[in-house]
């Protein structure tokens, strides 16, 4: 038997508008937590779990979340792609919150129950930082390797084997020992979708949920003082109307500029 | 006493790394801010070799970590010696470039060593003698102050910070840390480069480049057909669709892909994360579509147009072909 854990996170879809809020110090989104689906990346270690479950026999993946209540849609959905169970670390609506307390709080809740491999999103959708798998494999005490492209697993000698990409245009293949984490960056097949049967069956199935413990904060965290619109760069000039209209200014500046012929 | 700031150093076949060049301008900048003495680490089996090069060029105090055997980088190996050299040099800062190996390596580190830790660090500045560090978030929609206690372990963005070679007549020094036996639980069985073919992106002069807002392969073809209506032109797509398989990686713009700088570039539903700028910022004309008024592509383009890309590259292939 092998115990794979998969960890996700809601994100809200990438043109969902996004204001700073009246403190200066978060956001808030003009998007419903009903339309909250997993980070891209979380899917795709979804799809590299349940990928390995269906190749080897005895394999079980469960799912873990930490965030307020809106995770739980997150978690049905991994249900419904075919995850075994999940887990839910509630915490309430914190704004910013670092990632090094989640970290602590995923390894928190993960140390007792004895998984063999974890796989994280390279990234999430907010953020964009790529760090919480990482440092939840260090507070476990577990090897990891981070950007992995394809993930297998050898259950007879306990090693977990993957490719990953580095700078340079360069593909590695590496193995490390179980248990152990990976931060995935690709998958070869796309996300599955969540089949009608095992939605239905996931509807009935009991989230855990740990309420997350305060006082275990971890305190070393950044703290996030302001939040601004970027500057420009590039003093954009937005083109008006139909986008007829807008195509054929187009090919007129591009024209004066002799760009196209 | 002085704070320090140590910057760890990415390099292989004995080079340094252009990414950890900026990092140490970054750590130079810091240490102006928090008045610390600086350094740098290398770690590996050519880790003299090295140190002796850097600590020429930057005229500091390079520390050599010197593990026999340890030929490339292994984040296991690396953690486990840092740990060890910072045993003694007990840095409050460790700075590190943001590049694939850097993230790897860095944030177990801080945890390790008890340490926060800040990602993708695009900017610094001041505050109460402090320093604050921005990033960006929400894919660069907007952009966030941070403070952070030492210690802390910051990552900076490749491509924010600039390193320029200066002149000093400091002649930097050289300690050397030997160490045996690392631990192995990773393995690096085999290395190989993904692409040798030239996909001719860098003679390009016109490159229109997707990104995940085509929603499907089958949309490429729009793109091509839009190349087809310059002279050298190619088409180019940010890192998902790469990993999706749909684009080759010799295709791919930004940070871990191709850096370009054509006559012109179009993106075409990209969203303008900092990886993928850094690829094409030196582009001399940009031209996004994407449906997201608030797309942080606008803020890098001269021509913006809020539009569903499909719909208007079908006008524009129109328009193109009208000589009327
Ligand atoms: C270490 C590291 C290295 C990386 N290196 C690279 C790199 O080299 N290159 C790279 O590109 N990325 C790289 N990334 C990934 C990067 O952070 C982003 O995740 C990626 O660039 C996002 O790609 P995107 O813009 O295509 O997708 P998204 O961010 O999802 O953006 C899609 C955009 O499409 C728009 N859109 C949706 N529908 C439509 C429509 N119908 N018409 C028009 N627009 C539409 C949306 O509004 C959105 O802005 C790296 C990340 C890390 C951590």
């Amino acid at each position: 038997m092998i115990k794979i854990l998969v960890c996700v996170k809601s994100s809200a879809p990438a043109d969902a508008p996004l204001v700073i809020n009246d403190s200066g110090a978060w956001i808030e989104r003009g998007f419903s937590h009903t339309e909250a689906v997993p980070g891209r990346y979380d899917e795709l270690a979804l799809e590299q779990a349940l990928r390995l479950k269906d190749q080897i026999s005895g394999v079980m993946v469960d799912a873990i979340s930490c965030g307020p209540t809106r995770e739980i849609r997150v978690l049905r959905r991994a249900l419904g792609m075919g995850c075994d169970n999940a887990i839910h670390i509630l915490t309430g609506e914190e704004g910013f919150v670092p990632a090094i307390t989640t970290a602590y709080r995923l390894s928190s809740a993960i140390r007792s129950r004895s998984y063999d491999l974890i796989l994280t999103g390279l990234m999430s959708e907010d953020m964009n930082q790529g760090i919480v798998g990482q440092m939840t494999a260090e507070f476990l005490g577990m090897p990891c390797l981070t950007s992995c492209v394809s993930i297998s697993v050898d259950a007879e000698r306990r090693l977990v084997m993957v490719e990953r990409d580095i700078e340079g245009a360069r593909r590695q293949k590496l193995e490390m020992n179980m248990p152990a984490l990976a931060t995935v960056q690709a998958c070869v097949t796309p996300p599955r979708y969540p089949s009608l049967s095992k939605i239905l069956r996931a509807v009935s199935m009991e989230i855990e949920t740990i309420e997350a413990d305060p006082v275990t904060v971890h305190d070393r965290g950044e703290i996030l003082t302001r939040l601004t619109y970027p500057t420009r760069r590039r003093s954009v000039r937005f083109l008006e109307g139909p986008s007829r209209q807008k195509a054929s200014e187009l090919v007129s500046i591009l024209r004066s500029r002799a760009i196209l012929g | 006493m002085d704070n320090k700031v140590a910057v760890i150093v990415e390099h292989e076949n004995s080079r340094v790394s252009p990414a950890t060049l900026e990092a140490a301008a970054f750590a130079q900048e810091l240490a102006l801010i928090t008045g610390s003495i600086i350094s740098c680490v290398i770690v590996g089996g050519d880790a003299l070799e090295i140190s002796h090069q850097l600590a020429h060029e930057l005229g500091i105090t390079c520390e050599a970590v010197v593990v026999p055997g340890l030929s490339h980088y292994d984040g296991e190996a690396y953690r486990w010696a840092l740990v060890t050299c910072f045993g003694e040099l007990c840095p409050d800062w460790v700075c590190v470039a943001g590049t694939t190996q850097g993230l790897d390596l860095a944030t177990g580190l801080a945890v390790r060593i008890n340490a926060g830790c800040l990602a993708n660090v695009e900017k610094m500045g001041e505050k109460d003698h402090r320093p604050v560090f921005s990033r960006s978030l929400f894919n660069g929609k907007v952009y966030g102050d941070f403070i952070i206690e030492p210690p802390a372990v910051l990552i900076t963005q490749p491509g924010s910070f600039r390193y320029s070679q200066k002149s000093h007549d400091q002649k930097g020094h050289v300690q050397t840390i030997h160490l045996l036996d690392p631990p192995g639980n990773t393995r690096l069985i085999s290395e190989s480069r993904i692409n040798d073919g030239d996909s001719g992106l860098s003679q390009a002069s016109v490159i229109i480049s997707a990104g995940r807002g085509i929603k499907s392969r089958e949309n490429l073809a729009l793109l091509k057909q839009a190349a087809g209506m310059f002279s050298r032109s190619s088409v180019a797509g940010s890192r998902p669709l790469c990993d999706d398989g749909w684009l080759p990686y010799n295709l791919q713009v930004g940070q871990t892909g191709a850096e370009v700088s054509p006559e012109l570039y179009v993106a075409c539903g990209i969203s303008g994360a900092q990886q993928h700028l850094a690829g094409m910022r030196g582009s001399k004309f940009v031209v996004s579509i994407n449906t997201d008024p608030n797309a942080p592509i606008f803020n890098e383009s001269d021509i913006g147009i809020v539009d569903d890309f499909e719909t208007f590259l079908n006008d524009f292939i129109e328009a193109a072909q009208d000589r009327s």
